[in-house]
C-alpha cells in the first residue's frame, strides 16, 4: 500500500512537471486477483492507480503502439524485472527509443510489493546482471523439471497433448510484447507455411515457429502463459529455449538496449558447443 | 496456363543405368501443367540442346525442367539454350537426377520412384518461377595489389601493362618481399636480386602504377567491380616528396645494434633505415620504437644532418579512400618459429639457424657479402649438416602439408656452400625428395652428383654442443642404423607458414582461409586463382607454399582475371537477390546485422510532405550475394529470394 501511494504522488509530479505525456500502470480488473492497464494522463486518473503484487503483467507491448512514440515525448511505465528486460530488447530491435521510456519499476514476493531504485533502462543494468547469475524460482519448476525428464517421445506426446487444446487464438501473440511485427508469419498466406485450422500439425507449426522466434528474445514474463485460454503452459517452451540460448552463447535477453540479437549476430567466442 | 517441358537426360548410363527413364517421362507427361516430356541421350550435346530450343518454340513453353546433372555442372548451359529459344532463362529449373538420385541408389524401382518426386517437385517450382533480368553493375578499372613480393609485382606489372590502373599497397618500407633476401634462384642459380629489382623499379616507375608503400589496407568494403578500400599510410617520419634516399641519416643514427629484420637477424640496422641497399622507394623510414628520439625525447641527429630537411617527427599517419574495381591478394607467407623444436637448437645455439638466414649468409647483399661464415664466431664451417622437414609434414608439432619449396632450396644451400666453401662437407637429413618441377629432379641430381651433397634418409632426434661442436644424432633409415656428424653449422628448412595475422586479414577483406590461414580458392582444380570472394584473386604464397615460378605464373593468371574483368564496362549478375516487402518489414535491423555482405542498408519511408513514417529494410541489389540468410531471419517473412522465393520453395516441398 505504501509503494502504491508513494508511486501514485510520483506519477502526479511527472504528469504535473510535464515530463512525461502518460504512464501505463494497472487498475482494478473483473475480479479482485486480476488488473487491468491503466492509461494515466492526467492527476485524477493516478488516483485509479493499483499497484500489488498481482499486477502481473508485462505493460511494455503498449509502448509499440504505433503512432505511441512518434511525437518523441517521454512516456512512464510500471515494469517489473523481467518488463524492464523486455524494453531493452525493443530498444535493441529498434522498436522504440529508450530515452523515451521513463521506468517506474517494482517488483514483489509474495504479496509484498516493493519499488526499484531508478528511472533509466540504464538505471537496472546491475540489478539484470545480478538477475542472470541468480536466476528466480518460478512456480512452474516442478513442471518443466518433470518435461525435461522425458524420453523424446514422452515429451512429443506431452506437447501433442497440450497442443490439442490449442484453438489459434493467437492470445499469445497478442498478448507477447516481443510480437510486435506489423504482419505476423500466420498472416501470410502466400505460401500459407503454417495451418490455420487447429489440427494436430498447425498447431505444432504455430506453437514451433513461435517458439523459434522467441529464442533469444523472451524474458519469461508469464503474458503468454496467462493469456491462452486453454491453459497451455507456453511459457515453458520459451524458458527452455532461454536456457539454451544462455547455454550456448552466454546470451540473457533484455541485458541492455544495445544487445545484438543472439541469432543475427556473431561473436568470435561463441562456444559452438551444438557444432559436432 | 502453364505450359511446362521436362527433358530427361540419360546421361549415357549415368542416370538411364538406375532410373527408368522411359516411365518418368511417361509419368511427367501425366503431370498437370505438362505440355511436352521427353527423353533423350545427352540433353546438353548439340543436338539435345536444339531439341530443347525446338520444343520450346514449337509448344511455347512457359517453362522446362530439365532432369540431369547437378546444376552446378549444367545449369547455365540450359540457360542459355533457354534464351536462344526466346525464353527468360531464368524459367528453366534442373532436376538433379543424377547426383542426387542415380549415383546413390542400387534399387533402380525406387531411384526411379525419387526422380519422380524430384522432378515433379521442380515442376512445381518452375510453374511459380518469375521472369528474372540479370542485374548489371558498373565496374571500377581500377585494381588493388596487396604485397609487394614477387607475386604482388607480377600482378600490377601484367594489369598495369594491360593499361589498367594499379595501386599497390605494401605494408614494408620497401619492395622486395621474401624474393629480395634470398641469394641465389633454383633451379638456374641466377641471383635473385639481380631479377627482382629490375621489376622493383620497373614498378615504381611504371606509369600506370600507383605505389603505397610502409602502407596497410584497413577496411574493405563494396563488391566486385565497386570496392571501397581504405589505406593506412603508416608515418614514415620522412617527407617522401623532398627526400632523395642520400643516406646521411642512416649514417648519422646513433642507434646502430638494431636487430635487422630483412638479415634474419644476423645482420644490424640503423633507426632510420631502409631495409636494404637496393630498397624501392630509395626512401628511408623512422622505426619508432628503436629511435632514440621517440624514447628519450633527445637526438634528432638524423634531421640535423639532413640537408633538404625532409625529416619530420610531427607526421601522423594518413588515410587514403580508394575506389577498386578488383583486388590481388598476395599477402605472402613467413617461416616458422622452429624453437618450437627443442631438440634442433634452434634459439639456443646460434649456430643452428633456418633455411632463409642461409640465404642472408650466401647473399652478396647479406651481411657476410655472400661469405658463409657462421654466427657464433664467423668462422667458415667445415662440415654443415641440413635438416629438411624441420616443421613441415609433421602434424604432432608443425605443420601437416609439405612446405614444397625447402627440398629445392636445401639442395641449392648445398650447391652454395661447395661453391663457396671447397672441401666443405655437407650431410642432408631428408624425408623424401620432392623434386616435381621443370629442371628441379637433374638439380637435386645435380647436388649429389656434382657437388657431393650426401643425403641421409632419416630425422634428427637430438642436436647439442660437444667441443665447439653441433652434435647431430639421427637415423639412416636406408642403413637402418643411427648416425651422429659433428657439424659447424646445422641449417633447418623451416615450414613456410601463413602469416601471423592472415586470419584476421582475411576477415577484413572477407575471404576465406584454411586452418592454417592459408587464403582458400573458390575450387582448388577449376578456380585455383579465385577467392570465395567475387572479385578478390589470389597469388602466391598467401593461398599455399609456392616457389617463385608457381607465384609468378599464379600472379599472371590473377592479372589475366582482373583483365577479363575490366574488359566489360558493366557486370552481369544473376538477378537472385532478396528482396524486401516494405509494407510488411518491421524495421527490427535483424538482417542487417544478419546479412554476411553488409548489403542491407535503413532505408526512409516519408509521406508526400516529407515526413518519416517508418525505416524499413532496404536490399542493395548490388552488394546482395543471394545466399538468403536475411530471409531465414526475417520473422514476419517480410524478406524473399528472387529465384528461391518462398511462394516457389513452398511448392516444391508440396510436390514432393
Amino acid at each position: 500500500m505504501i509503494t502504491q501511494e508513494k508511486y501514485r504522488t510520483t506519477v502526479k509530479e511527472l504528469l504535473a512537471s510535464g515530463s512525461v505525456k502518460m504512464v501505463i500502470g494497472y487498475k482494478p480488473g473483473s475480479t479482485p486477483d486480476r488488473r487491468r492497464p491503466l492509461f494515466i494522463r492526467t492527476s485524477e486518473e493516478a488516483d485509479q492507480l493499483v499497484l500489488d503484487s498481482t499486477c502481473m503483467t508485462n505493460l511494455s507491448g503498449y509502448l509499440v503502439t504505433e503512432g505511441l512514440l512518434s511525437d518523441e515525448k517521454r512516456v512512464g511505465i510500471f515494469l517489473r524485472p523481467e518488463g524492464i528486460r523486455s524494453i531493452n530488447i525493443l530498444a535493441a530491435e529498434y522498436q522504440l527509443n529508450i530515452e523515451q521510456i521513463v521506468i517506474l519499476g517494482f517488483d514483489s514476493t509474495g504479496r509484498d510489493v516493493r519499488p526499484l531504485e531508478g528511472r533509466n533502462a540504464g538505471d537496472f543494468s546491475g540489478l539484470l546482471s545480478e538477475i542472470k547469475e541468480k536466476p528466480v524460482q518460478t512456480s512452474k519448476e516442478p513442471l518443466l523439471e518433470r518435461i525435461e525428464k522425458m524420453n523424446a517421445q514422452e515429451r512429443f506426446d506431452f506437447w501433442q497433448e497440450e497442443f490439442s487444446r490449442c484453438i489459434k487464438c493467437y492470445a499469445c501473440r497478442q498478448a507477447c510484447p516481443m510480437c510486435y511485427c506489423r504482419r505476423c508469419i500466420v498472416d501470410s498466406n502466400q505460401p500459407q507455411w503454417i495451418n490455420t485450422s487447429s489440427h494436430t500439425l498447425g498447431n505444432f507449426e504455430w506453437n514451433i515457429v513461435r517458439a523459434f522466434h522467441l529464442s533469444g528474445r523472451c524474458v519469461q514474463c508469464g503474458n503468454c502463459d496467462r493469456a491462452c485460454p486453454v491453459n497451455i503452459p507456453l511459457r515453458l517452451i520459451n524458458q527452455r529455449m532461454a536456457t539454451e540460448v544462455l547455454d550456448g552463447f552466454d546470451h540473457f535477453a533484455g541485458l541492455s538496449p544495445t544487445q545484438e540479437p543472439v541469432l543475427a549476430s556473431f561473436k568470435k567466442d561463441d562456444t559452438e558447443t551444438f557444432i559436432l | 496456363m502453364a505450359k511446362i517441358g521436362v527433358f530427361i537426360c540419360h546421361c549415357g548410363e549415368n542416370i538411364a543405368a538406375k532410373v527408368d527413364c522411359t516411365k518418368l517421362a511417361a509419368a511427367l507427361g501425366e503431370h498437370p501443367g505438362v505440355a511436352v516430356s521427353v527423353e533423350y541421350k545427352y540433353f546438353c550435346s548439340d543436338p539435345g540442346q536444339e531439341s530443347v530450343k525446338k520444343a520450346i518454340r514449337d509448344n511455347n513453353l512457359s517453362g522446362i525442367v530439365i532432369a540431369a546433372c547437378s546444376p552446378r555442372m549444367h545449369e547455365a548451359t540450359f540457360r542459355k539454350a533457354c534464351a536462344e529459344a526466346g525464353l527468360n532463362p531464368y524459367l528453366c529449373e534442373i532436376a538433379n537426377i543424377r547426383e542426387q538420385c542415380s549415383w546413390v541408389h542400387t534399387d533402380g524401382d525406387m531411384a526411379t520412384a525419387k526422380a519422380m518426386d524430384i522432378v515433379r517437385s521442380m515442376v512445381e517450382k518452375v510453374k511459380r518461377n518469375n521472369k528474372l533480368q540479370s542485374i548489371e553493375v558498373p565496374v571500377t578499372r581500377r585494381a588493388l595489389v596487396i604485397g609487394g613480393g614477387i607475386a604482388g609485382l607480377q600482378a600490377a606489372l601484367d594489369i598495369a601493362n594491360a593499361g589498367q590502373e594499379v595501386v599497390l599497397v605494401e605494408r614494408e618500407p620497401s619492395l622486395g618481399g621474401h624474393m629480395a633476401q634470398l641469394s641465389e634462384t633454383f633451379p638456374t642459380l641466377d641471383c635473385s636480386q639481380c631479377i627482382m629489382t629490375p621489376r622493383m623499379v620497373e614498378t615504381a616507375q611504371h606509369p600506370k602504377i600507383r605505389l603505397l608503400t610502409y602502407a596497410e589496407v584497413e577496411s574493405v568494403d563494396g563488391y566486385i567491380g565497386n570496392f571501397k578500400v581504405k589505406i593506412r599510410m603508416k608515418s614514415r617520419y620522412v617527407d617522401m616528396n623532398t627526400c632523395t634516399g642520400c643516406g646521411d641519416c642512416m649514417t648519422k643514427c646513433p642507434a646502430k645494434k638494431i636487430s635487422s629484420e630483412f638479415d634474419c637477424g644476423l645482420g644490424k640496422r640503423t633507426a632510420i633505415y631502409t631495409p636494404f641497399a637496393q630498397s624501392v622507394p630509395n626512401i628511408p623510414v623512422i622505426d619508432k620504437a628503436s629511435c632514440i628520439y621517440f624514447k628519450n625525447g633527445k637526438c634528432k641527429m638524423c634531421q640535423k644532418s639532413c640537408q633538404l630537411n625532409s625529416i619530420n617527427f610531427e607526421m601522423q599517419d594518413e588515410f587514403i579512400d580508394l575506389e577498386i574495381g578488383a583486388i590481388v591478394v598476395a599477402t605472402g607467407f613467413q617461416v616458422q618459429n622452429t624453437a618450437v623444436y627443442g631438440e634442433y637448437g634452434y634459439g639456443k645455439f646460434p649456430d643452428v639457424i633456418t633455411g632463409l638466414q642461409f640465404e642472408r649468409l650466401a647473399s652478396a647483399s647479406g651481411p657476410t657479402a655472400g661469405k658463409i661464415l657462421r654466427p657464433s664466431d664467423g668462422k667458415e664451417p667445415e662440415n654443415v649438416v641440413f635438416i629438411q622437414c624441420a616443421g613441415s609434414r609433421d602434424p604432432s608439432k608443425g605443420v601437416r602439408y609439405c612446405s614444397k619449396i625447402c627440398c629445392m632450396y636445401t639442395a641449392k644451400h648445398a650447391m652454395l656452400y661447395a661453391h663457396k666453401v671447397h672441401g666443405g662437407k655437407t650431410h642432408i637429413f631428408y624425408m623424401d625428395i620432392r623434386a616435381a618441377g621443370k629442371g628441379y629432379d637433374e638439380f637435386t641430381r645435380r647436388a649429389i652428383e656434382e657437388d657431393e651433397a650426401s643425403y641421409v634418409r632419416g630425422r634428427v632426434s637430438k642436436v647439442w654442443q660437444e667441443n665447439g661442436k653441433l652434435m647431430v644424432r639421427g637415423v639412416d633409415t636406408l642403413l637402418g642404423k643411427p648416425v651422429t656428424v659433428a657439424a659447424d653449422m646445422v641449417v633447418l628448412a623451416t615450414a613456410m607458414v601463413s602469416q601471423p595475422n592472415a586470419k584476421e586479414f582475411a576477415k577484413t577483406i572477407g575471404i576465406a582461409y584454411d586452418e592454417y590461414g592459408f587464403y582458400n580458392e573458390a575450387h582448388l582444380k577449376l578456380r585455383p586463382v579465385e577467392s570465395s570472394t567475387a572479385g578478390v584473386f589470389l597469388a602466391g604464397a598467401c593461398q599455399s607454399p609456392k616457389d617463385i615460378p608457381d607465384s609468378v605464373a599464379q600472379a599472371s593468371a590473377s592479372a589475366s582475371k582482373v583483365l577479363a574483368l575490366f574488359s566489360k564496362e558493366k557486370l552481369e549478375r544473376e538477378p537472385v537477390i532478396a528482396v524486401n516487402n516494405e509494407a510488411t518489414c518491421a524495421g527490427c535491423w535483424g538482417c542487417v546485422l544478419a546479412c554476411p555482405y553488409n548489403a542491407i542498408e535503413k532505408k526512409d519511408i516519408r509521406d508526400r510532405s516529407g515526413r518519416l513514417i517508418k525505416q524499413v529494410a532496404y536490399v542493395n541489389p548490388g552488394l546482395c550475394q543471394g545466399c538468403g540468410t536475411c530471409v531465414t531471419f526475417c520473422r514476419s517473412n517480410s524478406l524473399d529470394l528472387a529465384g528461391f522465393t518462398e511462394k516457389q520453395i513452398f511448392a516444391e516441398v508440396m510436390g514432393l
